[in-house]
């Protein structure tokens, strides 16, 4: 099969030469189900300075196509193409050969940096030599260069820091390392493989800026893989939509987002959830899941979940070509679709949450209350010694937490990691008397619980949804299996069992041959889905869900958020959700509570707090969010906050969030006396009683 | 570093002594040293029996807590470790055979490592290759053949040896040869005499090194921190030899320590089949003959192997791991 490469005209620049250029790159992994193509035909030049971003769902290829660029590809993958860096191919080359241009030419930075980093090494270490590899310095020379890295990178005290291991720091300094890793011989070219994905929105910003600064600093051009369109939209000039192992849309930034020509750009777009703008779209989900990369059919692989496919897509792959004032798009309908004439989502109807209208009537609606939560406290013993532990601190995880959830509501938790609210939501379902204060589900108190017995029964009402759907679901059972388990466990007779189990399945919206299948053949919403049927098939009213989107595609999450919101219709269910990203809690929740190192700083009705957001914290958070739209990203004020958040053994006297506060530091003496010694109470928003925040300087 | 490595030894030094005294215990009450004297003829009474064990310090009449303070003082103070119900020195048993059986414990417990270790090294380098499966084939094969018939595999493998050479230079049995004298011809023959005991205790010991090695170096080989090292400019050797090698060792750092009692085990076998005069044999020997003071030296003996065992491990893993001298 041979396709045109989609090729960008070099931009007009000071240096018109690409230091990069890769030409119809073919990627093949064997596996047992036949040759899996991942990568098929990619192309594209990489201007020095500048930024292309490749966005994707999980499996198009982004990744692959970095690796293969690397020359880090499995020695079983078959490569075929041409990856030109200054003239020279790198496909075909021995690793003796590529190991002299890595690191020196070409520097990587990897999604999870708390895997990325050689755990017995010190980082100053791991940066000396690294240095090392390629130039001739001395042990000294190159610790003096690694700490000036360190330096740059933002690490606070770097010659100190520079003995302390990887795991001495946190996620976001781990992933500032790896950064100053790639850097270190100054490369033409970097990849970045979602570099941010494993860290907080707030972390994600600094960590951004920093690969900015890294390339100012060298000048190089950058590949920055992603899944996230607001960061595409921030950081990128020319961006690439890959989809099923080929750049299916490539374009300069503005033009993207302007007019998504390409059905699945456009229909992606659609799905992400944004903290933008007063109101609310609706979220249209893409119908379907990307295709398998083995054996692909005929056509053009986005044709079966395409609005607008016609029946020429069904038999031959549309090659990519040019659309004249945009770029490059394999689409058979671009044309159409660039001048205007035909919307690419076709005449889908949102089959989004309802309108907001609605929500707020079930949200005020007075349902009788599911769980209440009096100033729940948790801490964990901080412990030193081998053999004798002392205790030598105390952990707050969760200082004095309070809310009520109502039947037909759901409230979310939100905040950075370690903020508390995953030990909250444990704390809860523990239903055993917590450390202090009151949980009451269902208008039992679980300190009165005084029988194993009476625990199974209210264990019914309450049931959990985990984030990662393939660690919740038993890989050696098949999926009716796993959905009649919590039926056995109360008792109920065979018959009524596998009635329960159909129906648990129709009520997800999945095909009864589910039920035989193993979790390994089922895609990522699928088994969110089984997930959700088998959390529901006690018919609990209150269900805990832990990050229940983040492990999903876009594509496939604005499916799961509107199964959720009808669940809660149908069943009249009571949902606490725990999440990070703020962009999907606004589409799944009624109210929002904001925590930070085990308080509630603010809380109040999803669409108040985005309108109005008043502590500085949820400021920050709401900020950090990146907007996918070019235009408004890039001009927006940003509240940035610096540094991460303190350790919770020690938390400050006064208010929690002091040490990273922008009030903080602008505010007068009197108010910063107030902040350090007393902790804010909570203060209700004048003419919204549910809305209140905890802050002085508001 | 010296103190965390003192601090463990401390550790192990109490354990030994935990160990030696709860295993005084255990023989007392389980082993009857009278019923070493009731087979003699003439018949004696039970009363002459008591009279004749007490000055070994093992009259039963006497309460077990006064018979183990002697016992105690003896070894603290005078490194005696006591004698059997006949009247022979433990300490004169001890000795020699403890330097023999030391000999081969340590020398089986070095091989088997650094050849299970060198082997896994080898083959998850290069995972499903002939050389893997062929190896893998052989420890699986080898890990399933009891000690005894292994063992005995390699003495008829030694004799046949020895007939095809025309020479006897793989002695089958005993520790030494009589009548050699001089030191150089001494230590040729004591070391001769090793070869065949030490192979089949290494061939025992080397399969889980081996297989172990293998899937851990697998493990880190796919990490991420490999490909990162990969992506500073090193080639694959030379990430895997600085940064999955040195990171997938210290789980077999620490479980060398936990080896040594299995080796100990053994060698108690082999001993008996290659008829050498060894820990392991005096180990049966003493139980069978109700020796409550030679099976509590034994414990001892195999006590201070494990604790020399683990010490070194310790040091071996505050080598490997630098992280460990932080903390």
């Amino acid at each position: 099969m041979t396709l045109a490469t989609p090729l960008l005209d070099p931009a007009p620049g000071k240096d018109g030469r690409p230091v990069l250029s890769v030409r119809d790159l073919h990627i093949t992994f064997p596996s047992e189900a036949g040759p899996v193509q991942a990568v098929r035909g990619v192309g594209f030049d990489l201007l020095p300075g500048r930024t292309l971003c490749v966005v994707g769902e999980s499996g198009s290829g982004k990744s692959a196509t970095a690796l293969g660029v690397m020359g880090l590809l499995p020695p079983s993958a078959e490569v075929r193409g041409q990856v030109l860096l200054d003239g020279q191919d790198l496909v075909g080359l021995d690793d003796r050969a590529l190991s002299k241009i890595r690191g020196k030419s070409i520097g990587m930075v990897f999604q999870d940096p708390l895997s990325a980093l050689t755990p017995i090494y010190s980082v100053g270490r791991l940066l000396a030599d690294a240095l090392r590899v390629h130039q001739d310095l001395t042990r000294r020379a190159a610790w003096e260069q690694a700490v000036q890295l360190l330096d740059l990178v933002g690490i606070p005290d770097p010659r100190g820091r520079a003995t302390a291991f990887p795991h001495e720091f946190s996620g976001g300094m781990r992933q500032r390392v790896v950064i100053a890793l790639a850097i270190a011989n100054r490369p033409a070219v970097l990849v970045a493989d979602e570099p941010t994905t494993a860290l907080d929105v707030t972390v994600q910003a600094q960590i951004l800026d920093v690969l900015r600064l890294a390339q100012q600093e060298t000048g190089a051009g950058l590949v920055l893989i992603t899944h996230d369109l607001g960061v595409v939209a921030g950081h990128a000039d020319d961006v690439a939509v890959m989809y099923a192992g080929r750049f299916v849309e490539h374009a300069g930034v503005t033009e993207l987002f302007r007019r998504p020509t390409m059905p699945y750009t456009a229909r992606l777009l659609a799905a992400v959830p944004t903290v933008d703008g007063g109101v609310r779209r609706p979220l249209v989900p893409i119908g379907g899941e990307p295709p398998a990369l083995v054996d692909l059919p005929a056509g053009c692989p986005f044709a079966p979940r395409c609005a607008v496919a016609l029946d020429a897509c069904r038999t031959a792959e549309p090659e990519s070509h040019e659309v004249t004032g945009h770029g490059h798009v394999a689409c058979l309908r671009a044309a159409e679709i660039a001048d205007g004439s035909l919307d690419p989502k076709g005449d889908t109807p949102p089959a989004g949450p309802p309108a907001p209208a609605d929500r707020t009537a079930t949200a005020t609606a007075t349902g009788e209350v599911v769980l209440r939560v009096e100033d729940l406290v948790k801490t964990f013993p901080v412990t030193k010694g081998a053999v004798l532990k002392r205790r030598i601190g105390t952990l707050r995880a969760v200082g004095g937490v309070g809310f009520a959830l109502r039947a037909g509501e759901t409230l979310a938790l939100v905040g950075e990691s370690g903020s508390g609210k995953t030990t909250t939501l444990m704390e809860i379902l523990r239903l055993a008397r917590p450390e202090g204060g009151r949980v009451e589900i269902c208008g039992t108190d679980v300190a009165a619980l005084d029988s194993p017995a009476a625990v199974r029964r209210l264990r019914r009402d309450v049931q959990i949804v985990m984030q990662d759907p393939l660690g919740a679901l038993d890989p050696r059972m098949p999926v009716s299996h796993s959905l009649a388990e919590p039926l056995r466990a109360i008792g109920r007779d065979r018959a009524s069992i596998r009635a329960r189990v159909r129906e648990l399945l129709a009520l997800v919206g999945l095909d009864d041959t589910i039920g035989d299948r193993f979790p390994a053949a089922l895609s990522g919403g699928q088994r969110q889905r089984v997930g959700i049927a088998r959390a529901l098939a006690t018919e609990p009213r209150l269900l805990a869900l832990d990050e229940p989107l983040s492990a999903l595609d876009v594509s496939v999450q604005a499916g799961v958020i509107n199964l959720l919101t009808r669940l809660k219709r149908e069943l009249g269910l009571a949902y606490l959700v725990v999440a990070h990203d703020l962009a999907v809690v606004r589409y799944v929740s009624d109210r929002i509570a904001v925590m930070y190192l085990g308080h509630i700083v603010e809380t109040g009705d999803t669409e108040a707090i985005f309108a109005d957001p008043r502590h500085p914290y949820t400021r920050a958070l709401l900020s950090a969010i990146p907007i996918p739209d070019p235009g408004r990203e890039r001009t927006r004020e940003r509240v940035v906050l610096t540094g991460e958040p303190p350790n919770a053994a020690r938390p400050p006297r006064g208010c929690v969030f002091v040490d990273r506060c922008p009030l903080y530091r602008e505010a007068g003496e009197e108010l910063r006396r107030r902040c350090r010694t007393e902790p804010p109470a909570q203060t209700p928003v004048a003419g919204d009683s549910g809305h209140r925040y905890a802050c002085h300087g508001v | 570093m010296v103190r965390h490595v003192i601090r463990k030894a401390a550790g192990w030094l109490l354990m030994i002594v935990v160990a030696t005294n709860a295993t005084y215990f255990l023989a007392s009450w389980f082993l009857d040293p009278r019923s070493n004297y009731r087979d003699l003829r003439p018949v004696r009474s039970e009363d002459q029996i008591d009279r004749a064990l007490a000055p070994y310090h093992l009259d039963p009449r006497e309460p077990l807590v006064h018979r183990w303070w002697d016992w105690l003082t003896s070894v603290t103070l005078h490194f005696d470790w006591g004698r059997s119900p006949t009247g022979v020195s433990v300490n004169g048993e001890i000795g020699y055979r403890a330097l023999v059986s030391a000999e081969l414990v340590t020398l089986a417990t070095v091989l088997s490592v650094v050849i299970g270790v060198a082997l896994g090294v080898y083959t998850a380098a290069r995972q499903y290759g002939w050389a893997d499966r062929f190896s893998q084939a052989v420890s699986i094969l080898v890990f399933n053949v009891p000690a005894s018939v292994a063992a005995l595999l390699v003495v008829f493998v030694a004799i046949w040896l020895n007939q095809h050479a025309g020479l006897r230079f793989l002695y089958v049995a005993g520790e030494n040869s009589p009548g050699v004298e001089g030191l150089l011809p001494t230590i040729a023959d004591r070391l001769l005499h090793l070869i065949l005991p030490t192979a089949s205790l290494t061939l025992m010991g080397y399969v889980g090194y081996h297989l172990t090695q293998r899937s851990l170096l697998l493990d880190t080989l796919g990490a991420d921190f490999v490909r990162t090292a990969r992506a500073t400019g090193l080639t694959r050797a030379q990430a895997i030899r600085r940064h999955a090698l040195r990171t997938a060792l210290i789980p077999t750092a620490a479980s060398v320590a936990f080896s040594v009692p299995a080796v100990f085990t053994g060698a108690v076998i082999t001993e008996s089949v290659f008829a050498w005069n060894g820990m392991g044999r005096y180990f049966v020997q003493t139980i069978s003959k109700n020796d409550v003071h030679g099976t509590v030296a034994t414990a001892a003996f195999a006590a201070t192997l494990t604790a020399v065992g683990a010490i070194l491990a310790d040091i071996a893993t505050v080598f490997l791991d630098p992280r460990v001298r932080v903390s």
